[in-house]
Formats: structure tokens, C-alpha cells, sequence
């Protein structure tokens, strides 16, 4: 109709505007309609998801710390109703046997073969998702819910199936299955049901996660533990045992279990009878000196209890006191043959003494001459010790005490050549003294004290080196991080056993005594330093002496802030040195 | 007596060896030493000792090790010997008595008279 064709009269404008106004009314009524519906599709929307995040809230309450996924799967499956029509729902999950779980509710009153056929569908797709071929013998099945109708003809309709994956493993499958056909086919059915399944395994995930985290950090501790430890759940089954229990045990199957720990122990005490004392007397036991490869073994049992006081199990820990033993051990040795070193010839000189008055001895001039040498000679000696025994525990408590003044290091050097020329002269041996270029002029030492550590290192070059032989004492300046074998090899120095490796750590005098003597086997020069060995390999040597005297020269060089060391060679010869700063 | 009773003393202490020989001198036997297992064994063969004192805790040769030698050879097997000790070797002194040694003298503090007392009791025993 055009209407811009008629002449305009009253008539045809009434018309005009009845039929605009109509079809503006028509335009706005589709328009309402159209308002209207986009309305309550919104309203649905929101109506779901108002029960989608009501059923998160409960599962996230539900859940709690829960990594059961079953008791997770459950909740969901409880929830589930509020938001999908279905006649069964069901999961499936592998438990820790290797078996499945097939677990169905019942929320129409279906047949037994309804059931069946959805957990035959629903094996199916279980193996396939988890890449294994799984029997109906391997199901453990329950089912819950209303009860059976065997006279229901109702066949499956509608079936779907929802992977469960945590921590993008899959962990089992979670179905609903109608007797109505073409269910769980629109997006939003399908949607509810994955976004359901996807925030369970994402909140599971995430707990995992921290849970791992966690276990890793504890795993890291007690793995890095010297100690052994393991734990067990109130079964006594293995949960935690970290290499060290292992080693000390001598376990070395790949996974081993409780029972192996038990074996191994079995012949020293019942491990399994501790624990679970230990757990009903709720009190830590210990067992010492478990003697197993020749280590001793301390092990502490303890129950393990959460913050409420329910027990979760027991730790075991194993501590080496092997170590320990042979410290004490060694401190005995030490007191005996110090007691020994000092009887001995304290027994000798009371009954010379008293020799001595009798007339027999008195009239024999020589023997009378001998015995009060002999005397002399050992009070000397025993004096000897006793002064390096308080050195020692002086250096040991800490209150060894140094005086260092500038002087003049070749001159100490020079002096206690000297003094032991006699000495060396006696047991046929040369004394060679090098001083090299560079050495400073003075220099901050205790010239007592670095005395006597020359004086101990020389009276002990000269009794160790055979007849004939040649002792030379050298003193150089060595720059910091200068190779100390590659100076004293480029300075001539007669240095036998040579290692590289040996570095100064700072501006330094290095003094070297070196002897051609029968050298030092390689297993014994970790002892020379160590007071507790000396005394002992002293007492069985042949040569007199206390052996303290190298604890007393490393002593010394350590209050000076310097470092001691040594190079021999079997049958060649030995040299230390030690290094006072500059 | 017609012959003196001869007596080896094996003692590495120096002054210790020198009282022991002194005393058993004076106590009218006579006296040989020697300062560690070795010598000790070669001295009962060439001096043929009447009894041996000998020290347990020696260079070379202990005296433990002295004693299992005399005793696995015939010829030495059947010389006396009384281990020397210190008060704290109980363990060593039953063992040197399960080797075959007579009787033990313990050093620290023993008198003259104990020492003479002693060999004699051991020497006459062995008659």
C-alpha cells in the first residue's frame, strides 16, 4: 500500500495511523516475546549455576583435606540428582588390590541386565582409558539406591560417561544412564557433568599437588638425614624408609618392605614386638648397640601421633654409634697407655732408688754412675711427656696461648739446628739448613713456641732417618695461592711423595723439614695429627718418644693462623712443613 | 742349690729391666734381659733360662705373641714363664695364663720381696 499516493483526508490518516500503530504493536510484541525469552533462558542459566556453585561449595566443604577420590566421587554422585535426570548413576575405580570398584545408585527402579549392560559399556571404556584390558572378575560391585524391579523391560537409552582425571592422570570413570532416549545429548547436560567432574579433579589436583610438595619436602629431609629413619602405618606397613636405614641395614633389594627390615634385625631383636609396644605403652623405645656389619646401631622407636592424639603409626630411627664407640675407645686406649707411659718407669726408678742405698751398689762405682743416669735420664723423659700431655689439653681446652713478636724466623731457625747438631751427629745424620730468596726479614711469631715445633719435627726427622742419612730444613716465601709441591720442587727442595694440590692460602713463610728416612705408609698419615693414635702407634714403635709431639706442632701453627702438612714416600723420605702468614 | 737358677727378664722400660735384673742379682740368681719379643726368644735358646719374666706390651714382638712362640716349640716349651703386667689387664693376664704362663707379677708397686717370693715359689714348683 502506498500511502503517500492518496491525497491526505481525516480518513485516511485514522487508517494510516491505526495500521502504523498495529504494526508497531505487532513489532513490539515480537520484540517483547523475543526480550522475554532471552529473559528466562538467563534466568535457567543463573538457576543452574546458582546449583552448580552451591554443589562446588558443598563439595569443597565435603572434600575437605579428603584425597580419597572415592569419598569425593560419592559426593558428587549425592549432589548430582539436583541438577540431571537419570535413572542409574555409577563409577568405577581401581582400589589399591589392582581390583575395580563398580559402585551404582539406583534412582528409577531398573532391571539387574539395565545394570549390567551399563557396567559391561562402562568396562569398556574403563580400559580403554586406562590402556588395560579389565575382566567383570575383576569388579567388586555395590549398589545402593532404590531397589531392583526384575520386571522393569526398560533398556539403556541414554548413557554417558565422564572421565575422572586428577592430575591429568586418569583416575577412574563416572556414568549416568537413562531409560529415556536422547538424554545427556544437549551441550548444557553435557556441560554440567564435565564441569562438575573437572572441578572435583582440579580441587583433588591441586590438593595433590600441595600434598606432594609437602611429602617431597619431607622426603628431601629425611633422605638427607645422616640418620636412618623409617615410618609405618598402624598395620606396620612401610610408608617412608630413606636410603641411610638401607645402608645401614645392608638392604639392598629395589623396594623393600617391612619384612625385610624385620629379617635383617631378626637375629639381634624383634622389631615388629618394639613397635607395637612402643605404640600400646605410647612411650619411645630404645635399643642399644645393635651390632650389624660391624657398625653399632642405636635404634629409637617412637609411636607417631596426629594433632589429635590419634595414633598414625611409628617412626623408627637409626642412629650409627659406631663412631662414637670407637672415640670412646680410643680415649680409653689414650688414658691406659699415658697411665703405662708413666707407671712404667716411675715403677723403675723407685726400685733403682732403692737399690741405690744398698751397699752392693753403692760400692760397684760404675753400676752406681749407670743406675742414677738411668735415673735422670727418666724423670727427663717422663717430665717431657707430662709437659706435651698439658700442651695438648692446653691446645684441646682452648687455652693455649701464643705471644707473637716481630723477630727474626732464620735466626730461631739457625739456633735449634744448633742445639740438635749433637743429637744428629749421634745417629750419623747431616743437618742442611736453605734459606731462599724472598724470605722477609721479620716476621710476627712466638719464637718459643715455633721453636719448639722446630725442634719436634727435627728431633723427629733425625730419629727416623737412617744412618748416613740427611735431614734439610728450608724455609721460602710462598704467594698466595701459589702451588706449594710446585715451589718447592722449582727451589730444588728435596721433597719426596709430591702431591699436587697443596695451595697457600695467604702470603706465607713456609718452613719444610725433610728427612731420607723410611717414609710414611699412605694409611698412617691421617693418624699424625690425631692424639689419641699417636700415643698408641708411639708406644709399639721401637723409637722412644710420645708421639704428641705432632699434635703439639699442628697446635702451635694453627694459634699462628698458618697450616701444617706432609708428603712421603715409602722408603724415600718425609717431609712436613707448615706456613706462618706474612 | 749347686747351680744358680737362671732367670730372663723381657721388659722394653729401660729402668724397669735395669731394677728387675738388680734385684734378682742381688737376689742370688743369674740374670739375663732382653727388650722385646725377639731378642727375648733368642735369648731363652742361647741363655736357657731357669724361668722367663716377661712384659706383655712390647715393641717388635709383644709378649703375647713372645709366649704362643715358646710354648709351640718343644725345646722352649717347658721354661716358666710369669707375665709382667699392670694392674688393668685382667683380660691379658687370662689369657697369658690360658697360653701356659705360670703366674703373673703385677709391676706397679711390687716389692722386692713379691718378686723374689715369686720365682722362688715358681722355680720350686717346676722341681
Amino acid at each position: 500500500m502506498d500511502l503517500t499516493a492518496f491525497d491526505t483526508s481525516p480518513q485516511d490518516v485514522y487508517w494510516a495511523a491505526t495500521i502504523f500503530s498495529g504494526l508497531v504493536l505487532i513489532i513490539f510484541w515480537f520484540e517483547y516475546r523475543r526480550t522475554r525469552g532471552k529473559l528466562f533462558v538467563r534466568e535457567n542459566q543463573m538457576k543452574r549455576r546458582m546449583y552448580e556453585l552451591s554443589i562446588l561449595r558443598e563439595l569443597g566443604e565435603r572434600i575437605g583435606y579428603s584425597l580419597n577420590v572415592q569419598k569425593i566421587i560419592d559426593i558428587i554422585r549425592g549432589s548430582l540428582g539436583k541438577l540431571l535426570p537419570y535413572s542409574i548413576v555409577a563409577y568405577m575405580l581401581p582400589n589399591e588390590d589392582g581390583r575395580l570398584i563398580f559402585n551404582v545408585a539406583l534412582a528409577e527402579p531398573v532391571s539387574k541386565s539395565f545394570v549390567a549392560e551399563v557396567k559391561t559399556r562402562m568396562l569398556k571404556s574403563f580400559s580403554a582409558l586406562f590402556d588395560e584390558v579389565y575382566s567383570a572378575d575383576d569388579i567388586d560391585e555395590s549398589i545402593s539406591g532404590v531397589v531392583t524391579d526384575p520386571a522393569n523391560p526398560a533398556k539403556v537409552e541414554s548413557l554417558f560417561n565422564v572421565p575422572i582425571v586428577i592430575n591429568n592422570r586418569p583416575a577412574g570413570i563416572f556414568t549416568v544412564a537413562a531409560t529415556k532416549p536422547d538424554m545427556y545429548k544437549t551441550s548444557e547436560e553435557v556441560e554440567i557433568l564435565y564441569t562438575i567432574m573437572n572441578q572435583a579433579s582440579e580441587a583433588v589436583s591441586k590438593l595433590e599437588t600441595v600434598l606432594e610438595v609437602e611429602k617431597g619436602k619431607l622426603n628431601a629431609m629425611v633422605a638427607s638425614m645422616a640418620d636412618g629413619v623409617l615410618m609405618v602405618d598402624n598395620q606396620n606397613r612401610l610408608i617412608v624408609v630413606n636410603p641411610q636405614t638401607l645402608a645401614m641395614l645392608g638392604i639392598t633389594v629395589p623396594e623393600p618392605t617391612i619384612f625385610d627390615v624385620l629379617d635383617t634385625l631378626s637375629e639381634h631383636f624383634d622389631l615388629r614386638t618394639k613397635i607395637e609396644e612402643s605404640r600400646r605403652k605410647d612411650k619411645l623405645i630404645v635399643e642399644q648397640e645393635i651390632e650389624i656389619d660391624e657398625h653399632f646401631l642405636q635404634i629409637l622407636i617412637s609411636p607417631v601421633k596426629d594433632r589429635k592424639g590419634l595414633m598414625l603409626g611409628s617412626v623408627v630411627l637409626f642412629h650409627d654409634i659406631t663412631h662414637d664407640k670407637e672415640l670412646e675407645k680410643m680415649r680409653e686406649d689414650f688414658t691406659s697407655m699415658m697411665v703405662h707411659e708413666l707407671r712404667s718407669p716411675l715403677t723403675g726408678i723407685r726400685s733403682i732408688a732403692s737399690l741405690l742405698t744398698t751397699d752392693k751398689v753403692k760400692n760397684e762405682e760404675k753400676k752406681y754412675k749407670e743406675f742414677v743416669e738411668l735415673i735422670s735420664n727418666n724423670s727427663n723423659s717422663m717430665l717431657e711427656l707430662v709437659n706435651d700431655l698439658l700442651d695438648v689439653s692446653k691446645l684441646e681446652s682452648g687455652k693455649f696461648e701464643i705471644f707473637k713478636r716481630p723477630g727474626d724466623l732464620r735466626h730461631t731457625i739457625e739456633q735449634r739446628i744448633k742445639s740438635l747438631n749433637a743429637l744428629a751427629q749421634e745417629n750419623k745424620i747431616t743437618l742442611q739448613y736453605k734459606v731462599l730468596p724472598e724470605m722477609p726479614q721479620t716476621l710476627q711469631f712466638d719464637e718459643n713456641k715455633i721453636g719448639q715445633v722446630l725442634n719436634n719435627l727435627l728431633s723427629n726427622a733425625i730419629k727416623f732417618s737412617l744412618p748416613g742419612g740427611e735431614v734439610m730444613v728450608a724455609a721460602f716465601f710462598c704467594k698466595k695461592s701459589q702451588d706449594l709441591p710446585q715451589q718447592a720442587a722449582n727451589f730444588g727442595l728435596p721433597w719426596q711423595g709430591l702431591k699436587a694440590g697443596a695451595v697457600c692460602a695467604i702470603d706465607a713463610v713456609v718452613v719444610s723439614v725433610s728427612d731420607s728416612g723410611v717414609g710414611i705408609p699412605a694409611r698412617e698419615i691421617g693418624k699424625l695429627f690425631n692424639k689419641f693414635q699417636q700415643l698408641s702407634t708411639a708406644m709399639k714403635s721401637e723409637k722412644k718418644g710420645t708421639g704428641l709431639g705432632l699434635v703439639i706442632v699442628k697446635g702451635v701453627v694453627e694459634a699462628h693462623g698458618g697450616q701444617v702438612g706432609v708428603f712421603s714416600e715409602e722408603g724415600k723420605g718425609t717431609t712436613f712443613y707448615f706456613t706462618i702468614p706474612v | 742349690m749347686a747351680d744358680k737358677a737362671k732367670i730372663l727378664v723381657v721388659e722394653d722400660e729401660e729402668i724397669l729391666l735395669a731394677a728387675l735384673k738388680e734385684e734378682l742379682l742381688t737376689g742370688g740368681y743369674e740374670v739375663d734381659g732382653a727388650m722385646d719379643g725377639l731378642q727375648g726368644l733368642e735369648k731363652v735358646k742361647s741363655f736357657k733360662p731357669d724361668l722367663v719374666l716377661l712384659d706383655l706390651l712390647m715393641p717388635k714382638m709383644d709378649g703375647m705373641e713372645m709366649l704362643q712362640k715358646l710354648k709351640g716349640d718343644s725345646e722352649t716349651r717347658d721354661v716358666p714363664v710369669v707375665i709382667l703386667t699392670n694392674l688393668s689387664d685382667y683380660e691379658r693376664i687370662s689369657e697369658a695364663l690360658s697360653l701356659g704362663a705360670m703366674d703373673y707379677l703385677v709391676k706397679a708397686n711390687y716389692k722386692l720381696e713379691d718378686l723374689l717370693d715369686k720365682v722362688r715359689m715358681v722355680l720350686a714348683r717346676k722341681q
